[in-house]
């Protein structure tokens, strides 16, 4: 890179004539990955990369273009395509740049020390990983896949309204996929940890999840089809939440592909119910001194006591309703503009362990893996139907594991029917948070 | 995009170290997307995306470093810092380069970049008139048309080179129907291998209407049905269910590491008599189609089922040498970011002779599952799971009362053993396939079919 990120974005912004509005998001990024395969190294990837995304607005409109080419030439072509792309978009109050605002720095999202760690240790660790995930159970004597990743990444942005801002972060994450093996029979186990580096990761307990996890589904079979509780754990609430997030984004709102359209003010949830949005909680990932257009982070209560207390709103949909922006616009990366996201978005936990809500349950299921979220979850409708599997639980304790069986109810019915929030918060990558659910009824469908 | 003298230079450089082989992956894309919602084109984005990546193999291992630079000095870092994996005598040399040419073309007939802005903005609006125009319960429309020009160049150290240019263009439109409180949503996408002329085969008016159609339909349903039944997927959709539950199962990577359901089950005889599926990325114009994979092996025709046999597995590079089976030109990534992973291309169930009405009307009881959304499946298990987005109950073999919410379980192999009816008829569905973070472009086909027995999953109670 010939420049620095802020020289560039400082650049781009600087370029706007008249009544002009530029704004210029950059980022770098250094990623290191190796995935290890018994007791062998299958691969390792090391990089860097970089882009920019140059967002125009004048009169109403919008126009956006991208680029891997930050040379002059490449920079400058961007600008113009961002403007001729200007020209054919509709007119819409939503299109302008946000005013500058005071941004609060938030230390902790680097690790220089991590900076410093050589790919040696980075392939020890993975090589440890699968090593460690193989040699918990005698059942499970294969790991499909044991991962070490990390990212060191900065970001910058300026615009003609004054916005200026960058900073840097840094993320490691490892995982295990367990293979157990019984009778012909396989079956998998994930574990994961994420953290700000590599000394922060703990192999020892993504080992023993994973391991335990595969271990413990050998033998399933599909349970009768039947309406009980249901408990959903740490990983699997996660999925829960994330259908969620799209209808608690503003926009959704406006343009009627919310569940929760009307509904602000309203019971949506079981009383006591807390759902928070916390942008400079450091657990997560999705922690930012500021948004993906240069607003300020902060936390929110988007259900308080099961009532919906509002949305999230980036800078255009703020806008339309005559509001401000909550600052939660978000960039995928360079190459799409702001959207809208949470930082870190997790329900309250509560006082008890997921033993404690098996306890209480009775009889029911415990689902440790879902699949097919992104099309048996409807966040418009509402309509929730996952494959899932896990273990049966009766009097109380864990029972036969189960298989091949999908769980279905209304997203709202869902919510209304969570009877406890599990102590066990926990973010392991990825901006949401995932406690144990312990949901009233649902049907449980198999044979 | 890259002369002979510096790749050998960079190939070189990264066999250094005690690589086997080394290749260069370089691409440079330019991208178009546009989207209307809410009535208005909310976006056009440009994209202009390029960079290589540089691999050093060694057996199964490989080390890969990419960069953004497509310069000399760029790609000669890259290659040094994927040979600095390994700490050996360099044993493998850089062959001459030979260029291969391809077996199949893809024939753009209108290039995309010499489209105007302003006919773009027109297409997505023509959608939207369409949409809300086919009934008043249309609430919202998303109309989006995307363009991807993709220039590729792989040279490997084994002594060839492919340069390619691949065109993709997609037509997408979602729609909300809204009528006394009940929400529904309509989705169709289609996609070539192709330039414009896609809206020749797709116009927006006719993409607008089957996704306000589906929408419509499903305002009447009741909740699905739960337990197990016969299940009739409608025409094209039978392909994203061989998809999950055996594609991905039988792709070489799971193969190997016997991390999949059908390892080992080469020659047996899983499906019934008339049952036959291939991948095929030869297929002019399709969805998943290209001259070559992103490891510089030609397009080919690989086939998975034969009369219900299991036959052949997809392979990249590694995985073929590994499992000493030809190379099926099935190693794909998505983008110059990414190290290759044996992946599916357009994945056909083929038809069959039973006559589509007939398969319904024989079926007593059931679900018809007329159009599925995309699924999920756990290749270890088999486990697979998708959405059923329109869907129907079957009474008396005929179609009735349309049901919503409905899932669909089942295990790989299972599932083709109860397969007892394939139809004449013929469809394709395109999609993005995910897989290990990398999506890529899929094309799923198949007839109407029969699955005798398959476990729903709806809320509506036992059928």
């Amino acid at each position: 890179m010939s420049e620095t990120l802020e020289r560039i974005v400082e650049r781009l912004a600087g370029e706007a004539t008249g009544s002009e509005g530029v704004e210029a998001w950059a980022e770098q990024v250094t990623e290191t990955t190796v995935r290890a395969f018994d007791g062998a190294v299958e691969s390792l990837t090391s990089a860097s990369s970089e882009g920019v995304g140059v967002r125009v607005v004048t009169g109403g409109r919008l126009g956006y273009a991208y680029t891997a080419d930050t040379s002059e030439a490449g920079l400058r072509a961007c600008l113009e395509e961002a403007r001729a792309n200007l020209d054919v978009s509709s007119e819409d109050a939503g299109n302008v740049l946000p005013a500058a605002a005071p941004i609060e720095p938030l230390d902790g999202l680097f690790d220089a020390d991590q900076v410093d760690v050589g790919p040696e240790r980075k392939v020890a660790f993975a090589l440890d990983l699968d090593e460690r995930t193989r040699s918990i159970d005698p059942r499970v004597t294969k790991v499909e896949t044991a991962v070490y990743g990390d990212a060191v990444a900065r970001v910058a942005i300026a615009s003609s309204a004054g916005v200026r801002g960058a900073y840097s972060i840094t993320q490691a994450y490892g995982y295990a996929v367990a293979l157990g093996s019984d009778n012909g029979e396989s079956q998998t186990g994930f574990g994961v940890d994420a953290a700000r580096g590599l000394d922060g990761l703990d192999p020892k307990r993504i080992a023993h999840e994973a391991a335990e996890r595969a271990a413990r589904m050998l033998g399933a079979k599909k349970p009768p089809t039947r309406t009980v509780p249901v408990v959903f754990d740490q990983e699997t609430a996660k999925s829960l939440i994330g259908v969620l997030v799209a209808g608690l984004s503003a926009e959704a709102v406006q343009k009627q592909r919310s569940l929760f359209a009307g509904k602000l003010g309203e019971r949506v949830g079981a009383p006591g119910l807390q759902l928070i949005d916390d942008g400079r909680l450091l657990d997560g990932f999705g922690a930012a001194p500021f948004d993906g257009e240069g607003v300020p982070t902060q936390r929110r209560v988007l259900i308080d006591d099961g009532v919906l207390q509002g949305f999230m709103h980036n800078t255009a949909s703020a806008a339309r309703e005559g509001t401000t922006s909550t600052g939660n616009a978000s960039r995928g990366s360079f190459k799409s503009t702001p959207g809208i996201a949470p930082h870190n978005l997790f329900f309250a936990p509560g006082g008890k362990d997921q033993a404690a809500l098996i306890a209480q349950a009775g009889e029911g299921l415990l689902v440790q893996d879902v699949s097919g979220v992104h099309s048996g979850a409807n966040p418009v409708t509402g309509d929730f139907s996952v494959g899932v599997s896990g273990l049966w639980f009766r009097n109380g304790e864990l029972a036969e594991p189960v298989r091949e069986a999908t769980v279905a109810a209304h997203l709202l019915d869902i919510l209304s029917g969570i009877v406890e929030v599990g102590s066990d918060l926990r973010f392991s990558a990825g901006s949401i948070g995932g406690t144990s659910l312990l949901i009233g009824e649902m049907t449980v469908a198999g044979t | 995009m890259l002369e002979d003298a510096t790749v050998r230079k960079v190939l070189t450089a990264a066999l250094a170290t005690g690589g086997e082989w080394a290749e260069i992956f370089a691409e440079d894309r330019l991208t178009h997307n546009i989207r209307l919602e809410d009535r208005k084109v909310e976006e056009l984005v440009t994209g202009r995306d390029r960079g290589a990546g540089v691999r050093v193999v060694r057996g199964t291992s490989s080390a890969y470093a990419y960069t953004n630079r497509l310069d000399e000095e760029g790609l000669l870092e890259a290659g040094r810092i994927a040979s600095a994996a390994l700490r050996d005598q360099p044993g493998a040399e850089v062959r001459d380069l030979t260029r291969r040419e391809p077996g199949v073309i893809h024939a753009v007939k209108i290039d995309p970049a010499t489209v105007e802005r302003a006919v773009l903005a027109e297409y997505v609006r023509r959608a939207d008139d369409a949409a809300r125009s086919f009934d008043g319960s249309i609430a919202q429309v998303v109309a989006g048309y995307g363009d991807i020009h993709q220039k590729v160049c792989i040279v490997n150290s084994d002594g060839f080179r492919t340069d390619e240019d691949r065109i993709r263009t997609r037509f997408v439109v979602q729609v909300v129907a809204i009528r006394d409180g009940v929400v529904q949503t309509g989705f169709d996408g289609p996609g070539r291998a192709r330039g414009f002329e896609l809206f020749d085969e797709f116009p927006p008016e006719l993409v607008a209407k089957n996704a306000a159609e589906r929408a419509v339909a499903m305002l009447d349903s009741k909740p699905a049905p739960a337990g197990e039944m016969p299940v009739v997927v409608g025409q094209g959709h039978g392909g994203v269910l061989f998809h999950e539950s055996s594609g991905h199962g039988m792709e070489a990577d799971l193969i190997a590491k016997e991390a999949s359901v059908y390892s080992g089950r080469q020659g047996q005889k899983i499906g019934v008599s008339n049952f036959n599926g291939v991948d095929d990325a030869t297929v002019e114009g399709a969805w998943g189609s290209f001259q070559f994979d992103d490891e510089g092996t030609p397009a080919q025709r690989t086939v998975l089922f034969e009369n219900g046999v299991c036959t052949d597995y997809l392979t990249d590079l590694i995985r073929s040498r590994q499992l000493g089976q030809n190379a099926s030109g099935n190693g794909r990534r998505m983008s110059y970011a990414d190290l290759p992973i044996p992946r599916m291309t357009n994945t056909y169930i083929l038809p069959g002779t039973d006559d589509p009405d007939e398969i319904i009307a024989q079926t007593p009881k059931g679900l018809y599952a007329k159009s599925l959304g995309g699924g999920q499946v756990n290749p270890v298990t088999g486990e697979f799971v998708f959405g059923v987005v329109e869907g129907y109950l079957i009474e008396n073999g005929r179609v009735g009362q349309p049901v919503r919410g409905a899932n669909l379980v089942g295990d790989g192999p299972g599932v083709i053993a109860q397969i007892d009816a394939i139809g004449s008829d013929f469809g394709v569905k395109e999609g993005i396939c995910g897989k290990e973070g990398q999506g890529v472009p899929v094309g799923n086909g198949a007839p109407t079919m029969r699955i005798a027995r398959m476990t729903v999953g709806g809320t509506g109670g036992q059928l």
